[in-house]
C-alpha cells in the first residue's frame, strides 16, 4: 500500500537492513552478556570475562539468590504493589473520566483543571510532604506506603476521559431508558467502550509500579519488605565480588519482563503509540 | 445535571408517560448519590496526596525544617539564598542540564533515524520484529539494567567494554569512575535504556504518513534523502513536540542509573544530579525545607522548559 515510502534500491536496502542488525545486536549484548556471566562461577567470571560460553556451567549463583537471600518476599512485595496499584487505579480511572465526560456537576472544570495542574508537577515536589505525611500515619516501612498515595492517577483519567467522551451518547440513553442505574451503565456500556485506554493504562501503570525505585527507596527500610528494584540494587551491593550471583538476580528480574512483553508485545505497541498521539 | 436531560429526552419516546416521569426522579437521585459517592473519596485522596504536598512542599521551602534538630522556623527565602552559594547545589544543576540537553539530543536524532531506517523494511514482520528487539531494554526494570551494565559492560577489570579494547591494544577507562567519563558513560547507557519508547512513537507517525505524500514526491524523482528532509521530518511536527517536551519532563527527573551505576554520586559529584541532591537532603540529612526549595526549582525549571517548548512550537505553526 505503502510501497512509494520504500526506499526501492536493493543495495541501500541491504545496507539499512546491515545497519538495523547491528543496532540490534547492541541492544541485546548486555542481555547475552548477564546470562552468560550468570552460568559462570565466581572465578571464571574474573578470571576469563570474554567467554560467552561458560566453561564450567554452573547454577550456583541461581541457587544463591533463591535460597540465601528473601527472593520470594521481594516478589511477592513487588507483585502486591503493582497488581493492587494496577486494579486500583483501573477502577477509580475509568470511573472519574466517565464521571467527568458525561456529568455536568458544579465545579467539575475547576476540579479538572487542578487535577490537569498536578500532572505538570514532578514527583520530586510531592514526595517531600507525603512522605512526613506517610510517616505520620505510621506507615514508614510498610507496603501500603507504596499504595495508598497513588489511587488517584490523573494520566489516566485523562487518557480515560478523552475515550469515554468519544463513546455515542444514544448508546448509554438507549441503556438508560431500559433501565440500568449508573454503575450498570459504567460497567455494562462504558468500559466496553473503551476497553483500548484500559489496555493502554494497564500497561502503563504495571510498568510504572514494577519499575518504580525511588518511592520503595524512600519508604521500605528492611530487607524482606524491599521490591524487587531496590532489593536488586541492594543485593548488588552486598555482593559485590561475587558477579555471578548478581547477574542471576538480573536475569531472575528482567527475563520474566521481556517474556511478558514478547507475548504481549502487540498490544503493547499498540497502546503506546496510541497515547502518544492523542 | 446531563443524567437528568437524557432521561427527559427518554421521555419523548411513546409509552408509559408517568411511570417513566417517576422513573427520571429516581434517576436523578441515585445519579447524584453516584455522583457523590465516587467523588467525595476522589477528592480527598487528590487533596491529601496531591494538593496539600504540592501546597505543602512550597511552606516547607520557606522553612528550616529538620526533623532530626526538631526545627521548623520560618526563615523566608533563606532556603533559596543558600542554594545558590551551595557548590553542590551549582554542580547539581549544572549536571542535570548537560545530562538531559545532551541525551535527549541525541536521543531524538538517533530514534527518529531508527525509527526511519525501520520503516524502510518492506515486510510488516521484519519492522514488527525490530521494533521489538529495539524496545525490549524498556521493559526492564531501570535499576536491574543499570546493575547490569554497571558490573558487567562498564566494569573497569571485566567489564565488556574494556576487555573490547584491551583485545585491540588500548588502555581501558574506568567509565563510571573517573569524572570525565561519568557523564558520557550514563548517557549511553540512559540511551540503550530508553530509546525503544521514542522509536515506537517515530514509528506510530511515520506509519501515519499518507502514502500519496510519497507518490507525488516519487513522480518528482525525489531521492531517499529528500523525502526524508522534505516529507517524513516536516510531517513528523507534531510527534517530535510530544517525543521533545516528555523526554526533556522525564529526563530531569533522572535517578535510578545515576544512584546505581555510580559510588556516592560519581567522584567529585560529577554525576550528582538534581533529583539525588533532593534525595540526599530529604530523607538522609533530613534537610527537608532545604530539598524542598531544591525540589521548587526543579519544578520551575521544568515549567520553563514546557512553556518555551510551547512558544517555539507556535511560532514554528504560524511559520
Amino acid at each position: 500500500m505503502k510501497d512509494f515510502a520504500y526506499t526501492r534500491d536493493f543495495k541501500s536496502r541491504a545496507l539499512i537492513f546491515a545497519i538495523l542488525l547491528a543496532v540490534s545486536i547492541i541492544v541485546v549484548i548486555p542481555y547475552v552478556w548477564m546470562l552468560s556471566n550468570s552460568f559462570k562461577t565466581t572465578i571464571e567470571t574474573l578470571t576469563d570475562p570474554m567467554h560467552i560460553i561458560p566453561q564450567e556451567f554452573t547454577l550456583d549463583g541461581y541457587i544463591k539468590v533463591l535460597t540465601k537471600s528473601p527472593f520470594f518476599h521481594w516478589l511477592g512485595n513487588s507483585v502486591f504493589i503493582t497488581c493492587f496499584n494496577t486494579i486500583v487505579i483501573l477502577f477509580t480511572s475509568t470511573l472519574v473520566g466517565y464521571l467527568f465526560a458525561r456529568f455536568r456537576f458544579k465545579g467539575r472544570d475547576f476540579l479538572f483543571a487542578m487535577l490537569m495542574f498536578t500532572m505538570m508537577v514532578p514527583a520530586q515536589v510531592t514526595m517531600i510532604t507525603t512522605f512526613i505525611i506517610i510517616d505520620d500515619i505510621g506507615l514508614y516501612n510498610s507496603v501500603w506506603a507504596l499504595i495508598i498515595p497513588s489511587f488517584v492517577n490523573v494520566f489516566g483519567i485523562y487518557l480515560c476521559k478523552q475515550y469515554c467522551e468519544e463513546i455515542p451518547r444514544e448508546l448509554i440513553e438507549s441503556a438508560r431508558i431500559d433501565g440500568a442505574g449508573d454503575f450498570a451503565i459504567y460497567w455494562r456500556i462504558v468500559i466496553p467502550q473503551i476497553r483500548p485506554a484500559i489496555g493502554a493504562l494497564a500497561i502503563f501503570t504495571f510498568m510504572e509500579y514494577w519499575n518504580d525505585y525511588l518511592n520503595p527507596l524512600i519508604y521500605l527500610s528492611s530487607t524482606e519488605k524491599m521490591t524487587l528494584p531496590l532489593a536488586l540494587s541492594y543485593f548488588s551491593t552486598q555482593h559485590t565480588t561475587d558477579l555471578s550471583a548478581t547477574m542471576a538476580a538480573s536475569a531472575l528480574i528482567m527475563i520474566p519482563a521481556a517474556v511478558v512483553f514478547i507475548i504481549f508485545q502487540k498490544q503493547f505497541i499498540k497502546g503506546l503509540s496510541m497515547t502518544g498521539m492523542k | 445535571m446531563r443524567g437528568g436531560r437524557d432521561a427527559l429526552r427518554a421521555l419523548q419516546v411513546p409509552g408509559d408517560r408517568t411511570r417513566e416521569q417517576i422513573r427520571k426522579v429516581i434517576k436523578l437521585k441515585t445519579s447524584r448519590k453516584f455522583l457523590l459517592l465516587i467523588l467525595i473519596p476522589i477528592f480527598i485522596e487528590a487533596l491529601v496526596f496531591l494538593i496539600i504536598p504540592i501546597l505543602g512542599t512550597l511552606g516547607i521551602s520557606f522553612l528550616n525544617y529538620n526533623p532530626l534538630n526538631h526545627s521548623a522556623d520560618f526563615v523566608g527565602l533563606d532556603n533559596y539564598r543558600e542554594l545558590l552559594d551551595d557548590p553542590d547545589a551549582v554542580k547539581a544543576f549544572k549536571n542535570t542540564i548537560v545530562f538531559t540537553v545532551v541525551a535527549v539530543a541525541l536521543n531524538i536524532v538517533i530514534s527518529l533515524a531508527v525509527a526511519t531506517l525501520i520503516s524502510q523494511m518492506k515486510s510488516n514482520k521484519t519492522r514488527s520484529f525490530f521494533r521489538m528487539i529495539v524496545f525490549l531494554p524498556c521493559m526492564a526494570p531501570m535499576v536491574a539494567s543499570a546493575v547490569v551494565w554497571g558490573r558487567s559492560i562498564f566494569n573497569t577489570k571485566i567489564g565488556l567494554v574494556n576487555q573490547i579494547i584491551e583485545a585491540f591494544g588500548g588502555e581501558g577507562v574506568a567509565w563510571t569512575g573517573d569524572p570525565h567519563y561519568v557523564m558520557f558513560s550514563v548517557i549511553v547507557f540512559t540511551l540503550w535504556a530508553d530509546l525503544g519508547y521514542n522509536i515506537i512513537l517515530y514509528s506510530a507517525g511515520i506509519d501515519g504518513i499518507p502514502g500519496e505524500v510519497y507518490e507525488a514526491a516519487e513522480l518528482d524523482h525525489a531521492g531517499g534523502w529528500n523525502k526524508f528532509f522534505h516529507i517524513t521530518l516536516p510531517l513528523l511536527g507534531r510527534t517530535t513536540t510530544f517525543v521533545v517536551l516528555m523526554t526533556l519532563i522525564s529526563y530531569f527527573q533522572m535517578f535510578a542509573q545515576f544512584s546505581v551505576l555510580l559510588f556516592k554520586d560519581g567522584p567529585q559529584n560529577s554525576g550528582l544530579v538534581l533529583t539525588s541532591y533532593i534525595y540526599e537532603n530529604a530523607f538522609i540529612y533530613k534537610e527537608m525545607g532545604y530539598a524542598a526549595a531544591l525540589s521548587v526549582v526543579l519544578f520551575l525549571l521544568i515549567l520553563i522548559v514546557s512553556l518555551v517548548q510551547q512558544r517555539i512550537n507556535k511560532v514554528d505553526w504560524e511559520y
